[in-house]
């Protein structure tokens, strides 16, 4: 096995740059043309009227709202729920433990297509169809296995001492949380809440099979763009929107997003 | 046999056994010096903490696995008028040839995958290792994009991209006369597969092999630099089984993730030409589709002892190892 001199080193992350670019940007592309024939502006052409349309239409608006709503709701879920599951895995050991934690790693691993006629069932007799609450549920059953994993790494990292110290100060539980374990995890809850965003951002299989006639998420506006006469150019531009929170996040957490990885393990 | 205690060492605070034991949650089993031992405090009150977690997973996990269970012994025509069929659903999966050759064409669709990604991320991972800062952080950066994606619109930018009209892609194909025909040509579908999922993927067996490769502390190399080992053997002996935790987590996740493949080969070619993509969940996904509760509430449950075996064979695979290192470098 030889090193790689700098020359081909350059060509090979040129070539995966490419890889990964290329096909996203004629996305990017055909989201500035004008794909459908319109007064005043020649089809094929640059434009930005697919992204006004995006403006002008109700039920497009509403389905970004929608997405951006479940997904906050869910992070925060999984962090209000996480931090003290995470806590305990990383402090204690108790009666069925590693079963708990292995169960976790079994739904974090369930494919979501397996899920989704149970939890369809079920939420319908239960009235959490159609709404983003419901969505953000469903989406705890692989969110919660993955912020207890990387949260009870980073605790796992602080020294024992300091809880101790805290309890000798006087400090309950809820304001050791509070007031000296969430600041001294911050870096791992922005990491935690990294992986949530975007596993919940991604997911189409249960937020499409929740939303029959209501609360729409961003992906399942997309699919009912098709038509017999496709505005191909307003499909990738909400395809376009739809990347930026994610592409937003990768950016506030690139320094840390090896780490992430590095304490978990 | 005596039951190990638990290990709580993480691999960077405990130079006397690198890369040994860092699962330490559920893979305790490993061979670790004494003093990198931790008795966690045993309480069971921790229950309470682990309580808020617990009732939601219940909730959108166990209690309908539970009705599903219930449902794939019935014949719901209508959900008011359950039927009792007992076992006739199951019957009706493992004896239909249909069922054997997706399972068939989802472990090579898998085994395709990762022999593809793994080397692929694990090679990228090396080169990266040694590159400047700047470098690094801008491949991370732009490996994790195609993670972001929506999981519906992977398709539809691949189906734009290779399109024999407009995409890029597909006219470079056409122009060169391969005589490119991913909808009508059976390997043609999967090579378009497979590369799409390589790229919406590749990231994440990058990103944990670059960390767990970044991990591993300088005087490692200087040592291995010392005893004159080559390329092949620093490879070998530091840095695979420095990343060989991470590495086990991708594996898993990277197998079960492609074995389940739905929504992106589903939009493709929905399983054809003439059912040669027609994976696992796709057979499911139709069912459900259908609305034919019964059946797709018994294939559900025999795909989830399928997820369960995985998890199980894994959790017993990386348990009983023993380290691949065999401190050269120590």
């Amino acid at each position: 096995m030889k090193s790689l001199p700098l020359t081909g080193r350059i060509i090979v992350f040129a070539v995966l740059g490419a890889f990964i670019l290329v096909p996203l940007a004629q996305t990017i592309i055909i989201s500035f043309v004008s794909t459908l024939p319109r007064d005043g502006i020649p089809e094929g052409h640059f434009s930005l009227v697919n992204y006004r349309n995006i403006l002008h239409s109700p039920v497009l608006k509403e389905a970004i709202l929608n997405s951006i709503t479940y997904v906050l709701l869910n992070v925060a879920l999984c962090l209000g729920v996480g931090l003290p599951a995470a806590y305990a895995f990383a402090r204690y050991s108790f009666v069925g433990d590693r079963q708990l934690f292995f169960l976790l790693l079994v739904f974090r691993i369930t494919p979501t297509v397996v899920l989704s006629l149970p939890i369809f069932v079920l939420f319908a007799q239960i009235g959490l169809v159609n709404t983003p609450v419901g969505i953000a549920l469903v989406h705890c059953v692989f969110n919660i296995p993955i912020s207890i994993w990387i949260l009870e790494g980073f605790i796992s990292a602080v020294p024992r001492e300091f809880d101790e110290t805290a309890f000798l100060d006087g400090h309950t539980l809820v304001s050791f949380f509070f007031r000296h374990l969430i600041p001294a995890v911050a870096p791992g809850i922005g990491v935690t809440a990294f992986f949530c965003f975007i596993f919940s951002w991604v997911e189409v299989v249960l937020a499409r099979i929740l939303t029959t006639t209501g609360g729409k998420p961003i992906t399942m506006a997309i699919n009912a763009l098709f038509s017999f006469r496709t505005d191909v150019g307003l499909v990738m531009a909400m395809t376009v929107l739809a990347l930026v929170p994610g592409i937003a996040m990768i950016y506030f957490v690139r320094n840390h997003l090896a780490k992430g990885f590095v304490i978990r393990t | 046999m005596l039951k190990r205690p638990r290990c709580r060492s993480r691999p960077f605070a405990c130079p006397a056994c690198p890369a040994v034991c860092s699962f330490r949650l559920f893979w305790a089993d490993y061979s670790c010096p004494p003093q990198s031992f931790d008795m966690k405090q045993y309480d069971n009150r921790a229950w309470l903490l682990v309580l808020p977690a617990l009732v939601i997973v219940t909730f959108v996990g166990i209690l309908p696995l539970i009705a599903v269970t219930n449902y794939s012994f019935l014949d719901l025509f209508s959900l008011n008028n359950p039927y009792w069929v007992g076992i006739e659903w199951y019957r009706n999966i493992v004896t239909t040839e249909r069922f054997y050759s997706s399972l068939g064409r989802s472990f090579l669709f898998s085994a395709i995958v990762l022999s593809i990604q793994l080397p692929l991320g694990i090679w990228i991972a090396l080169l990266l290792q040694r590159s400047h800062r700047f470098v690094v952080s801008t491949v991370l950066v732009l490996i994790t994009i195609p993670l972001v994606v929506p999981w519906n619109m992977i398709p539809m930018i691949w189906l734009n991209f290779i399109n024999p009209n407009v995409g890029l892609a597909g006219r470079i194909l056409g122009w060169s006369g391969v005589g490119f025909d991913y909808k009508f040509n059976a390997p043609h579908t999967w090579i378009v597969l497979v590369v799409m999922d390589t790229w919406h993927w590749l990231g994440l067996v990058v990103v944990p092999s670059y960390a767990g490769i970044s991990s591993i502390p300088p005087a490692y190399y200087q040592a291995a630099a010392i005893d004159g080992a080559s390329r092949w053997h620093i490879f070998r002996f530091i840095q695979l089984p420095k990343m060989k935790t991470v590495l086990s987590m991708v594996l898993l996740l990277r197998f079960m993730d492609s074995f389940m493949i739905y929504i992106e080969a589903f939009r493709i070619n929905a399983g054809g030409p003439n059912g040669a993509t027609a994976f696992l969940s796709l057979d499911l996904g139709e069912e459900i589709q259908a609305f034919n509760y019964g059946p797709a509430a018994a294939r559900s449950i025999v795909y989830f002892l399928i997820v369960m075996t995985v998890a199980w064979a894994f959790k017993a695979a990386t348990g009983t190892r023993k380290p691949l290192a065999i401190e050269p470098v120590r």
